[in-house]
């Protein structure tokens, strides 16, 4: 086992009551990669993002993430090293300022005193302030975070993350709520971030069209299986006009 | 639909039937009780304004303001202390979130059931005549009421920011104050504005336990026949408690702007909030020369401990709440204080649906039938100025007034809770009719319904199921009050209270706070079962 695999999951199976949401589904994902994930809805890309978040636990097979399994880690401060999530634009404190959501990505390593006294005295200013920069926020600094537009939250968001210094980010549908022009401007930011941080990157997208721009490897899913996994360049368009075909579902 | 048919008639009918069980007869008045009448409504023209008197009025207008700053202060720090952990978001275990829920919820519930004036007579026999009592007792039963909505106002807090702070590896005590409180902040600082505004009321009624302040001058006045004079109290009490309501309004309004401008005046409010709450602890050390230390001196921890044996009974012959007959009486008396509740909130009902349609914004401006008359305005202006006096006086004010024209017995106090609630519940429904959705309406007056169709048709149908579960939730609240207007004379367990109190026949007030902690319990069952079937 090379100490250069991110995730490792091997015949991982999820349902839901009757539902199967995955089932057996087994995938490497080197560290560095970035890949996206597609397929029509229902097809288990939010379960199997959510698995890789340790947010919900498979019901059967085994995952390792940096060649440790998950037992590993034992508090989400451990695991918040390793993985970080970007979602749709909910994922903010809309009556903080955005330096305050900016600043939540250092909670892991912060104390309870120091998180108190960075509500009024915000702490590790310069390393935020800089984030935003990056993201080209810093005219915002202070702003009340609910009064951004959908773009510029996502891309406080972005800013959390280069924070909080994760060693994979997964992104949900990052850019679902937003207009064709704004997501373009934040998958960029997204890709090329996550390129300079070294950070290796997973994201579930609706768009066929972004995940051939933006990304290496396209894995699609359907009915809960891994129904091609591809460079981007191989893409056919038979393959993908048949992942989202209704007829042969089951 | 149908169920919430069935049920309004239901409530409709035992309202009827116990309005008409009250025992009408010319007897309900006072020989010269509706001179009386006549004497209070003439001095209402002519209020005292004399310049003794307006300073006498100003000075116990701030005693009022302080007691209660400094009771909604210390319910502030119980509502944080128990308000949190019974909201179940640091927990996680089926265990922990088992103890949050009965425990803490448990005693907030214990804390509310107990109206504020019950507890200050306790605090006044167990500790003397104190500021401190009123300021307790404000503090324990505001303190739970604010607690029970703190922890519900966390628990509906959107989740994706939490889940995200979480995922990013925030500890459970750094989403509470990363996630759970930014997010509510501005909920519980309009509720805790809307319970200040209830505090002042509540703490000018305090006089009732001999603690001084607008309520105090209000008695003295009355029983000095004075009428002149109770009147300029009372537009006292209600120029205050009116401000505080059009501040707390502001507040929220300007909490959801997103305007730059919020900010200054929130900070503004914030800062003046914090002056009027250090003033009043200040004013009540120093002033009033109460110091917080000494209430807890030996001999009050003497008075303290003989206090709570005799509600305990012990070294007593024969306690009452184990007898029978005690039982049998106050079982009838508890019954008695539910007769009155359901005559108040009737007749507070029925007041508030007569008026509640003139009252509302929208029906003055034209825009709810979508007719304008000359007399919109005038009534609006009318309808809601009767709901602001209507309120901003406490029930028991409003009982105290009554008995001088009506004989005590169930009627004066079901009169004084209808008086007071009628305005309440007035404010609330009006609300509710603003902030209808208009379209249908449009829709019937486009297919050519008169004003009068587009009520019945289109306003009622869609209010009336909130202004249901209003009218439910107000009456839990009057059930909780209706022990304080006893006090006065008005019947009931209050009355029972306040003679066992007067007689130190202490296993008695034990047994009727069994019976009204009993009954309180009972009436929020039966309301929230029937606010579920509204929904």
């Amino acid at each position: 086992m090379s100490s250069k695999q991110m995730f490792a999951l091997n015949n991982i199976s999820k349902s839901y009551g009757e539902m199967k949401a995955l089932s057996s589904l087994s995938l490497i994902v080197e560290k560095g990669e970035m890949i996206a994930i597609i397929g029509p809805s229902g097809a288990g890309k939010t379960t199997l993002l959510n698995i890789l978040a340790n947010i919900i636990k498979p019901d059967a097979g085994e995952m390792t993430v940096d060649s440790k399994p998950l037992t590993c880690y034992k508090t989400p401060k451990l695991f918040a090293h390793k993985v970080g999530i970007i979602r749709q634009q909910f994922d903010l404190i809309g009556q903080l300022p955005v330096i305050q959501n900016v600043l939540a990505g250092r909670l892991k390593d912060w104390g309870l005193l120091k998180s108190l006294i960075s509500l009024i005295l915000p702490q590790d200013k310069v390393q935020a302030v800089k984030a935003l920069e990056r993201v080209g926020l810093s005219d915002k600094v202070y702003e009340r975070t609910a009064n951004l537009s959908g773009g510029e939250q996502q891309r406080v968001a972005l800013a959390r993350l280069l924070v909080q210094k994760p060693e994979a980010v997964l992104a949900d549908e990052p850019v679902a709520s937003l207009d064709p022009a704004r997501a373009e401007d934040v998958l960029f930011m997204l890709t090329k971030l996550a390129k300079e941080e070294n950070q290796t990157l997973i994201a579930c997208l609706h768009s066929v069209e972004y995940a051939r721009k933006y990304f290496k490897r396209i894995i699609a899913l359907k009915a809960g299986q891994v129904y091609f996994d591809l460079p981007a360049e191989e893409l056919k368009d038979e393959l993908l006009a048949s992942l989202y075909s209704l007829g042969d579902e089951s | 639909m149908k169920k919430r048919n069935y049920l309004t008639l239901f409530l409709t009918l035992i309202f009827l039937m116990s309005f008409a069980s009250v025992g009408w007869s010319k007897n309900l008045f006072h020989s010269g009780g509706s001179s009386t009448m006549l004497q209070i409504l003439k001095s209402l023209l002519n209020p005292n304004l004399s310049p003794e008197l307006l300073k006498l009025a100003f000075e116990s207008s701030w005693i009022t303001v302080a007691y209660a700053a400094a009771g909604i202060s210390l319910a502030l720090i119980i509502a944080f202390v128990l308000g949190i952990p019974a909201s179940g978001v640091l927990t996680e275990s089926t265990f922990g979130k088992w103890m949050s829920f009965t425990v803490f919820r448990g005693i907030l519930g214990f804390m509310r059931s107990i109206h504020e004036l019950v507890w200050a007579w306790l605090f006044v026999a167990a500790i003397g005549l104190s500021p401190y009592a009123a300021i307790f007792a404000l503090a324990i039963a505001y303190g739970g009421a604010l607690g029970k909505i703190f922890a519900e106002l966390l628990q509906t807090v959107p989740q994706e920011p939490i889940k995200a702070l979480r995922s990013a590896g925030a500890s459970k005590l750094q989403i509470l104050i990363y996630g759970y409180l930014p997010q509510a902040l501005s909920n519980m600082v309009s509720y805790s504005m809307y319970r200040f505004e209830c505090a002042i009321r509540s703490s000018a009624i305090m006089s009732f336990v001999g603690l001084g302040g607008l309520g105090y001058q209000i008695q003295l006045s009355l029983t000095e026949l004075r009428y002149n004079e109770v009147w300029t109290f009372l537009f006292f009490l209600i120029v205050i408690v009116s401000a505080v309501d059009l501040w707390s309004s502001l507040l929220r309004k300007k909490m959801a702007e997103a305007a730059a401008s919020r900010l200054s005046f929130v900070k503004l409010s914030t800062v003046a909030l914090a002056a009027i709450a250090a003033a009043s602890w200040m004013f009540i050390y120093i002033a009033e020369a109460a110091s917080l230390l000494d209430i807890f001196n030996a001999k009050n921890l003497e008075h303290t401990k003989d206090f709570l044996s005799g509600l305990l009974g012990i070294g007593q012959a024969e306690p009452a709440f184990f007898s029978l007959e005690s039982w049998k009486n106050a079982i009838r008396l508890a019954a008695e204080t539910l007769h009155i509740s359901i005559i108040a909130i009737g007749l507070s009902a029925a007041g508030m649906l007569l008026t509640v349609i003139p009252a509302a914004r929208n029906a003055a401006e034209g825009t709810l039938t979508l007719k304008r008359k000359w007399y919109n305005w005038p009534l609006y202006l009318f309808t809601s100025g009767l709901y602001i006096i209507s309120r901003s006086v406490p029930e028991l004010v409003w009982a105290m007034i009554i008995v001088y024209i009506l004989k005590p017995g169930i009627l004066p106090g079901a009169i004084a809770l209808a008086l007071h609630n009628f305005g309440i519940l007035g404010k609330l429904c009006a609300e509710v009719v603003e902030d209808l959705d208009l379209r249908p309406v449009r829709n019937l007056a486009s297919s050519g319904a008169s004003s009068g169709q587009i009520l019945v048709y289109g306003v009622i149908p869609a209010v009336m199921p909130k202004l249901l579960s209003y009218i439910l939730y107000r009456w839990e609240v009057i059930i909780r009050t209706t022990i304080v207007v006893g006090f006065v004379g008005a019947g009931g367990l209050g009355q029972q209270f306040k003679l066992s109190m007067s007689w130190f026949h202490y296993t008695d007030v034990t047994l009727i706070l069994i019976c009204y902690l009993l009954l309180v319990a009972l009436v929020d069952l039966f309301s929230e079962g029937c606010r579920r079937i509204i929904q």
